[in-house]
């Protein structure tokens, strides 16, 4: 039981920096910093004019 | 829900009355372009939103921030604008005011920075330049928070705001004309409606590029065809003269004259040395050694030092022993102790440092020295064919390369702003700040300050050299733009300082949490696991065998152990992943352990080069992104990396074969 | 070329045209309230022809030696 116990918990561990890790590739493709949660309207309103450009 | 715009010039205090008026945050600086996007906020207590723009001269956009607020009136419609302005330069910052009444939405002008137009012995009859201007007229002063509590109940009051008439001024005949019929045909054929065609008319004429691609995209052919007729007229230039003759006028009938103040010029007195031309320079480097004397001696290091004390002490054997004591198996012990927090922990020990480093960056940008700086650098920046201005963004860099490439949008020749998004990976970020000081601490306990000054100078001369390559590949004209305003000297408010220091200094906390913490995961895992499954000795993990593996190729440059070699690979995830990889791959769980052990791997000469090879190998993952989507190709992301990793085994490799010639 | 200078007093200088300055430094200076005719004050000159300080309407700004040199007719 312990062990079980034990293993869910580093599997847990694993699992979130794996998901980090995945989550920072991604972000940085859109150019952004794993520090830089600010989406205001300006860049959306930018990415959209980016989108009629093309 | 009732939405206010912000709108002024820059250096207008138009972010500080931002944050005096909203509950939200937005970064201050004294400084051209430190609101290069748009901020949101909301009125406390109230249904009113507000909105901060980027600080333009006029709405026809030169720099990429620029055309950030044309887009936003062009797309938006906000029922109030309030325009920020600087009531000791009320001239030119009602030219703004003019194409902002002209847009038909009300406003109210707000004279902000009302001391230092009472202190030059001036003041104005509001209630004529409100007859004049036809709208609201307010006296603040945000800094001391004068006048800002009226001005919230006015916005707040304004729910329902009265519809003004917008500003019709006395263009000549001609153009007069032009504009009634274009706004009349885009009324009629295009439903415009009136205070908005007559706007969009006075703004094509006026070369408005942003105006006229959306005239292009709309097809508003009332305007296209008459093009070539306004731009040969230079409907332009006489509109320019119509407004600031309508300026004038109102100035002149609406001045006041207070009797005459005897004051000190504060700022004349400082820029006597601070801008002086020969001595500009060394005062400039000597402000930089005393913001690193600052983050590594006095203050910074002391700090981290008893923050290392207690992680490594007291923290881990409590959590080894309370672990132990609720019955985790030895695996997970070791993940928590000797990876969790000997690495996260391991790089959050240097929060004292980056945040003292912050804090005075945030000084500087506060006072308005940013501006000298540019100036006074602008002579060498010639040379290597940029200008002052892209110093900025440079220092900027300091804290992140990511939001010192956005800061490059400020730039005007898009040439330029490519050279420094280029070079900017090269200012030495936060994120590296944490390995340096290790090194240091571990081999030059006595010039830590001037050592990492050395490491942050040659980044600086790597970056201007290489700027100097591009201005010829790229064939860069030499002349360029260079319009610098000199800010008034603020003394830094307490506050201001600490918001632009957490404001900057909170990513780096952020990222313990989230790529700091899976770094060190990774590089645990890696020097956990082998090719046989779970490993009892290091020396037989992947992480080792990785390492051991390019050794070669890092022997020329004095490095030989693997455990530096594989913690670079996991830096590229985040700089500051470096450290605390060290710290999983030495297997210890405090800094002095650290440089007690890695003194028998590095010779000072070799950790030097190291610490050179950091500073430049490869830009992070954030960096890399960022370079891609402002340069919009991967192909310069690319180029980025492949060239700095070149840079790094040069630099690093004649540092290093140099070195042992003599030591 | 000296003498050309449009001298009004010991610092003080005319503006006299914007020839030969490119179109967005044109700009930037009108929307600064710069134009024929305006004085400005010579602040300070920095040495190897770099940028110059000049003051005008109670505000300083900094340009290329450059460009002042046009806008003061001194080429």
């Amino acid at each position: 039981m312990n062990l079980i116990i034990n293993g869910v918990i580093i599997a847990a561990i694993l699992a979130l920096a794996g998901y980090q890790i995945v989550r920072a590739v991604q972000r940085s493709k859109k150019g952004k910093c794993a520090a830089c949660d600010y989406d205001c309207e300006a860049k959306k309103m930018m990415e959209q004019a980016k989108k009629q450009a093309m | 829900m009732t939405t206010v715009a912000l709108l002024g010039n820059p250096n207008t205090g138009k972010s500080t009355l931002f944050n005096e008026l909203t509950d939200k945050y937005a970064t201050v600086g004294n400084w051209t372009g430190v609101t290069v996007e748009k901020k949101l906020g909301t009125i406390k207590h109230s249904q009113v939103d507000v909105v901060d723009l980027p600080g333009v001269y006029s709405l026809n956009p030169i720099t990429k921030d620029e055309t950030v607020v044309t887009q936003y009136l062009l797309h938006n419609h906000p029922d109030l604008i309030l325009n920020v302005t600087n009531a000791n330069q009320l001239k030119r910052n009602l030219l703004l005011s003019i194409e902002l009444l002209e847009f038909g939405t009300p406003v109210i002008i707000a004279l902000n920075m009302i001391d230092d137009l009472k202190r030059s012995g001036h003041y104005y009859n509001f209630e004529t330049l409100s007859e004049n201007l036809g709208c609201g007229i307010r006296a603040t002063n945000a800094r001391s928070k004068e006048g800002l509590q009226q001005l919230r109940e006015e916005l707040v009051r304004s729910d329902s705001p009265t519809i003004n008439q917008p500003l019709q001024l006395n263009y000549p005949f001609m153009i007069n004309q032009a504009i009634r019929q274009a706004s009349q045909a885009l009324i009629a054929d295009y439903g415009y409606p009136q205070k908005f065609a007559r706007w969009l008319v006075i703004q094509f004429m006026n070369k408005n590029k942003v105006v006229r691609d959306y005239a292009t995209h709309h097809q508003l052919t009332p305007l296209l065809n008459q093009q070539r007729y306004y731009d040969a007229q230079d409907f332009e230039d006489d509109i320019f003269q119509t407004r600031l003759a309508f300026i004038e006028d109102t100035l002149k009938a609406a001045r006041q004259t207070l009797s005459t103040t005897t004051h000190v010029e504060l700022t004349a007195k400082i820029d006597q040395w601070i801008t002086h031309p020969l001595l500009g320079l060394p005062v400039f480097i000597g402000i930089f050694y005393l913001m690193f004397k600052l983050s590594f001696d006095w203050v910074g290091t002391p700090l981290s030092d008893t923050l290392d004390a207690f992680l490594s002490g007291p923290l881990s054997t409590g959590a080894a022993h309370w672990l132990t004591s609720i019955g985790a198996i030895p695996l997970l012990r070791s993940l928590i102790v000797n990876g969790l927090i000997a690495g996260v922990g391991g790089v959050l020990v240097f929060i004292p440092q980056i945040f003292v480093l912050f804090a005075c960056i945030s000084i500087l940008e506060d006072s308005g020295y940013m501006a000298r700086a540019a100036l006074v650098t602008d002579r060498i920046m010639q040379l290597i064919g940029l200008n002052g201005k892209a110093f900025i963004p440079l220092i900027i860099g300091f804290g992140c390369n990511v939001t010192g490439i956005m800061a490059a949008r400020t730039i005007e020749q898009p040439n330029e702003r490519l050279i420094t998004t280029l070079i900017s990976p090269f200012m030495s970020c936060s994120a590296r700040l944490p390995i340096y000081s290790l090194f240091v601490a571990a081999f030059f306990p006595h010039n830590q300050a001037l050592i990492v000054l050395s490491i942050y100078f040659l980044g600086i001369i790597v970056a201007l050299l290489m700027a100097k390559v591009y201005q010829i590949l790229f064939k860069v004209k030499e002349n360029t733009v260079f319009i610098v305003e000199l800010p008034q000297y603020h003394i830094p408010r307490l506050d201001v300082i600490w918001h632009g220091t957490w404001d900057k200094g909170k990513g780096f906390i952020k990222k313990a949490g989230t790529i700091i913490f899976a770094g060190t995961v990774l590089i645990w895992l890696l020097s956990n696991l082998g090719p046989t499954g779970l490993v009892t000795s290091i020396d037989h993990s992947f992480s080792a065998q990785l390492g051991k593996l390019i050794q070669p190729l890092f022997a020329p440059i004095g490095i030989f152990s693997w455990q530096a070699i594989s913690a670079l690979f996991t830096g590229i995830l985040a700089k500051e992943v470096i450290t605390s990889s060290m710290m999983v791959l030495f297997h210890t769980g405090s800094q002095a352990g650290l440089i007690a052990l890695i003194g028998q791997y590095f010779t000072p000469l070799s950790a030097y080069s190291l610490l050179v090879f950091i500073l430049f190998y490869v830009p992070c993952f954030a960096t890399i992104g960022t370079i891609k989507s402002e340069t919009g190709s991967g192909k310069w992301a690319l180029y980025s990396v492949v060239s700095s990793f070149i840079i790094a085994y040069a630099l690093s490799f004649i540092i290093y074969q140099i070195g042992i010639l003599f030591i | 070329m000296q003498l050309t200078f449009s001298k009004t007093n010991s610092s003080g200088y005319t503006i006299t045209g914007f020839q030969g300055i490119d179109q967005a430094t044109c700009q930037r200076l009108h929307s600064l309230g710069l134009q024929l005719g305006s004085v400005v004050r010579l602040v300070r000159q920095y040495p190897f022809h770099g940028p110059v300080i000049i003051e005008a309407d109670n505000q300083q700004i900094g340009i290329r030696y450059a460009v002042f040199k046009r806008l003061t007719g001194g080429y």
